[in-house]
């Protein structure tokens, strides 16, 4: 009995983990304006690409007899494994399979992958499992690619291709906290996921892999598949894991893929995004070679799920493969689980456009509304990053002249010294909604950067812009720490703050320097901020100076009036004659400010990017 | 130990300055007993030093027997608990701290430590319960909630402990704590009184003060002691003895916000305002003040300019000097005056030279 809720248990949590795969890499979805279409095809790879599916993490199964699980502890694989026949079973008594798993491809042919991509990997792996061991020094591929690219399926693909048995760490569901008190009443131990995974790494790096059923004659060849890392929390787990994953870089025998997801820029704002990074860059240089996957076009998408509907026998217009195609933004497997979606129920669909008796392909309005309404159910949320939404409100790029479109009942009747030609991007807040910015740090970028846009006769610009800034701080800071409760309220004057900024930057600019390269900078006001607390700090230590400790001073004058004074002497005393009054130590410069939440490396971004947008 | 601390007043008698006031002070103690108190004036008018030299007078020589103390509280609001550290003096009579360091929590500070004190009332020798006198310094930097807070526990406590208050300006003390307080304004010292104090100073040093030397340390301190005591000292390291014309040094962050000033004048764009920029940034890390930085500034500009944009100027430095208080970034609006005041000056050379 106690088995069977263990199970449920298990299954619970797995599937929210699949659901999760969906989420954290939203990227982009449709939106409704004409330019979006550009926008697409922009972001998406140039290349075709071939059929792919999903790259399942506990699917070891029927499907594919050359899976083969090994890596975990003897306590979980009992668990595992009658959870995969518990799976299988409810899998057929519940639904039709997914379709993402029942068109799994099988052959190199299928994949929806670019065949360029598919090629580099395979000839990688032939290298190594023709020749004789040891002769390579770097057995370890690292694929990175959003997720639904693929990765996981071309591995999976290729290893079949091979005859190779891909022997596969799958990361263990995370324990949650019934089941850990489960545990520990029964008596069982845990053990950190973490650790599992490095006990997992460091057997197969020392003793390669031993052949579960040893009487097995003809060996096949092995193929080492490491989805998914472990979650690492800190920088102490997240270095543990580096310098395994290392280890295993620079001596293992077998050919090891290593999947690694990347998530999309804007939501990189933590820090795990940044350290899978860093990973991916020590394991490169540490001999890996490295293949990045593309998202997949919308062509291979659209061809892959043509056949699906041929095989499914559902007949689905090309229009709405198209559609689905699109709102997928190259995610293959989202995009099969919207056919599925939309098959089983096509009406609850697209009803609602296809009873628009405006309707038409004819015009791309139309079709714009029809995605609008689709991108409900199908798309994904279109994500922008903060540096491309920055770079638009700084180059404020507008029409060059009024659209005659402008009925007189929308128009305000301004004077001419306060009209602006209407803008070349979506509504402010849309953009800043996109990009997920947070009113202050966006506040600060555009502080920090927008001096360069304004050309240098257009001081009036600077003011108006300078004044809104002050205007968008007061609305920040009021109620500081008060409202910190009621976060409605606050969310509501955030916004209003981060809408003023930016609409101020856009408004106030009417006179930009002619567009050039730009790099973003990261706002100094941050690190002013920082060494201004450091200062503070060792002023109110020093603050009972005065007075003979007998009693405190004000931090002001200390600062005004004590500090100079001080220093002065100092440098008398220690015969400098250094007239320059100004010799700020200024000692926590060198500190690193990338733990701010928006980090370094995006000023190193900038240039083109910047430009284009 | 620098002058200043050295020939600070330590009794109400020594005073030099402002005797009128001591005098006051000594008389309202000798009742043994005393209202709330609520010391404002400019910085360097000699507030602190009044106060010092109040408590020696109630508490005699126990009131300078203070130790340093680096105190944690734990505050229970509401839903969670928080830990709060600050640094207060105190002797056996009296408490000494700043609540404004705890930032937005510093109403919390100040509800928690004058319970605290009224909890454990010292006992003097007649076995009378005695009070405990509570000095909170720039009460004028507290929150409006702390003040609100401060009005409530001040009538609830006022038995057990008496508050002695100390600000720069009154003006942003509520009205409800002022009226409760006894308001005792400090004069910044006029100039004669300086050289009053300078004089005194040189002699008990056995100086020799060429005539009109003292006039002149006075006259650049912008008649605050603190700073016309400090520069005297400073011209003494730098050259003795005195010649009547020896140049006196400058405050290092006056000099710059000089530089900046002449930056501005020198050129208005984008540009320039992006470099003056980056100099606020200097101040700021050295922890000048942000509203004394624009007070600076704008009378270093006041100096150079003409007579019609003076009042336009002036407006705009107090229209922007009122948000920095309400704002949280002091930069943004440093700035915005920079830019407007260019903006300004930019029409007005146009205008004039065009």
């Amino acid at each position: 009995m106690r088995k069977i809720r263990d199970t449920n248990l298990m299954i619970l949590s797995s599937d929210d983990e699949d659901d999760c795969d969906y989420k954290p890499n939203s990227h982009r979805s449709y939106t409704k304006k004409p330019k979006s279409r550009s926008f697409i095809t922009r972001t998406n790879p140039r290349q075709p690409k071939k059929p792919r599916v999903s790259g399942s993490r506990s699917r070891f199964s029927r499907d594919s007899p050359n899976l083969f699980e090994v890596g975990f502890p003897e306590e979980d694989f009992e668990e595992l494994f009658s959870w995969s026949k518990v799976s299988a079973d409810s899998g057929r008594s519940n639904v039709k399979e997914l379709w993402v798993d029942k068109h799994k491809p099988h052959s190199l042919e299928e994949l929806a992958v670019h065949k360029k991509k598919v090629e580099e990997v395979k000839s990688w792996f032939e290298e190594r499992l023709k020749t004789t061991k040891g002769n390579l020094i770097n057995n370890v591929v690292v694929i990175n690619g959003k997720a639904g690219v693929g990765k996981s399926t071309t591995i999976q693909v290729i290893a079949s291709h091979f005859g190779a048995r891909l022997c596969e760490w799958n990361t263990p569901t995370p324990t949650i906290w019934q089941e850990h008190v489960h545990n520990t009443n029964t008596g069982i131990q845990y053990t950190s996921k973490l650790d599992e995974f490095v006990n997992f790494i460091e057997k197969i790096r020392k003793y390669g892999l031993i052949p579960s059923s040893s009487s097995e004659d003809a060996k096949p060849s092995i193929i080492l598949l490491i989805d998914d890392l472990p979650m690492t929390n800190g920088r102490v787990a997240f270095e543990r894991l580096q310098s395994c994953l290392l280890h295993l870089v620079r001596s293992t025998q077998l050919p090891t893929a290593i999947l690694v997801s990347d998530y999309d820029e804007a939501d990189s704002a933590d820090h795990t995004a940044r350290r899978l990074e860093q990973l991916q860059l020590s394991l490169e240089n540490a001999g890996a070679c490295k293949v990045s996957f593309n998202p997949i076009t919308n062509n291979s998408i659209k061809k892959t799920l043509s056949r699906i509907c041929r095989q499914e026998q559902c007949s689905v217009t090309d229009e709405q493969l198209d559609l689905i195609a699109k709102g997928s933004g190259g995610d293959i497997r989202h995009a099969i689980t919207s056919l599925q979606l939309f098959c089983v129920k096509p009406d609850l669909v697209l009803n609602g456009s296809y009873s628009t008796p405006s309707y038409s392909y004819g015009k791309e309005d139309d079709i714009d509304a029809l995605v609008s309404g689709i991108s409900l159910l199908f798309g994904r949320d279109e994500t922008l990053s903060l540096f491309h939404a920055l770079g638009k409100f700084l180059h404020n790029k507008r029409e060059t002249e009024v659209a005659n479109a402008i009925t007189p009942g929308d128009a305000f009747l301004v004077q001419e010294n306060f009209s602006r030609l209407p803008l070349k991007m979506d509504a402010p807040e849309k953009v800043l909604c996109q990009a997920h910015g947070q009113a202050r740090p966006v506040t600060d970028f555009l502080h920090e950067n927008v001096l360069d846009f304004i050309s240098d006769e257009a001081m009036d610009d600077a003011w108006h812009v300078s004044s809104y800034f002050s205007d968008s701080d007061l609305l920040l800071s009021s109620f500081r720490g008060m409202l910190a409760r009621y976060n409605e309220a606050e969310n509501v004057l955030q916004s209003a703050a981060a809408s003023v900024a930016v609409r101020g930057v856009l408004f106030g600019n009417s006179h930009p320097s002619p567009p050039r390269w730009h790099a973003i900078r990261k706002p100094k006001l941050w690190q002013v901020e920082k060494s201004m607390l450091h200062n503070q700090k060792e002023i109110v230590r020093q603050r009972f100076i005065a007075y003979n400790g007998s009693s405190s001073c004000n931090v002001s004058d200390v600062a005004t009036g004590y500090m100079p004074l001080l220093k002065w002497l100092e440098h008398r005393a220690s015969g400098f004659e250094d007239n320059q009054a100004l010799v700020y130590c200024n000692k926590t410069d060198g500190e690193s400010c990338d733990r701010m939440g928006l980090d370094d490396k995006e000023s190193d971004i900038s240039d083109d990017e910047i430009e284009e947008w | 130990m620098l002058w200043v601390d050295k020939y600070r007043p330590k009794t109400l008698d020594q005073v030099i300055v402002h005797q009128e006031t001591a005098e006051n002070l000594k008389k309202l103690v000798t009742e043994q007993d005393c209202p709330h108190l609520l010391f404002y004036g400019p910085s360097g008018s000699g507030k602190k030093t009044l106060i010092m030299a109040l408590l020696r007078q109630i508490f005699g020589t126990s009131a300078e027997k203070v130790k340093v103390e680096n105190r944690t509280w734990k505050i229970d609001a509401g839903s969670r608990t928080i830990d709060l550290e600050l640094t207060t003096l105190s002797s056996t009579n009296h408490v000494e701290l700043s609540p404004s360091d705890a930032g937005f929590q510093d109403r919390y500070i100040v509800q928690e430590i004058i319970k605290e004190m009224a909890k454990n009332r010292p006992i003097d020798t007649k076995g009378k319960k005695g009070y405990k006198v509570l000095v909170l310094n720039e009460v004028d930097k507290l929150s409006r909630e702390a003040q609100h807070s401060l009005r409530r526990t001040m009538e609830k406590y006022s038995a057990s402990c008496r508050l002695i208050l100390c600000c720069n300006s009154s003006s942003k003390v509520t009205e409800a704590i002022r009226s409760r307080c006894l308001n005792v304004r400090i004069n910044a010292p006029k100039e004669e009184q300086i050289v009053k104090v300078l004089e005194f100073i040189g002699k008990k040093e056995g100086l020799q003060l060429p005539p009109g030397f003292a006039a002149r340390v006075a006259d650049k301190s912008n008649r605050s002691l603190r700073r016309a005591i400090l520069s005297f000292e400073t011209c003494r390291v730098q050259q003795y003895p005195f010649s009547s014309n020896q140049a006196i040094p400058p405050m290092d962050w006056e000099e710059y916000v000089s530089e900046i000033c002449s930056d501005i004048m020198r050129e208005q764009s984008p540009k320039r305002l992006f470099q003056v920029r980056g100099k606020l940034y200097e101040l700021l890390i050295n922890c000048i003040p942000p509203e004394i930085i624009l007070k600076k500034l704008l009378s270093e500009l006041l100096k150079k300019l003409d007579e019609e944009l003076k009042h336009e100027v002036c407006h705009w430095a107090a229209y922007y000097e009122h948000r920095m208080r309400m704002g949280q970034k002091a930069i943004f609006h440093l700035e915005a005056f920079v830019a407007k005041f260019m903006s300004i000056y930019k029409a007005f050379l146009i205008a004039t030279f065009g």
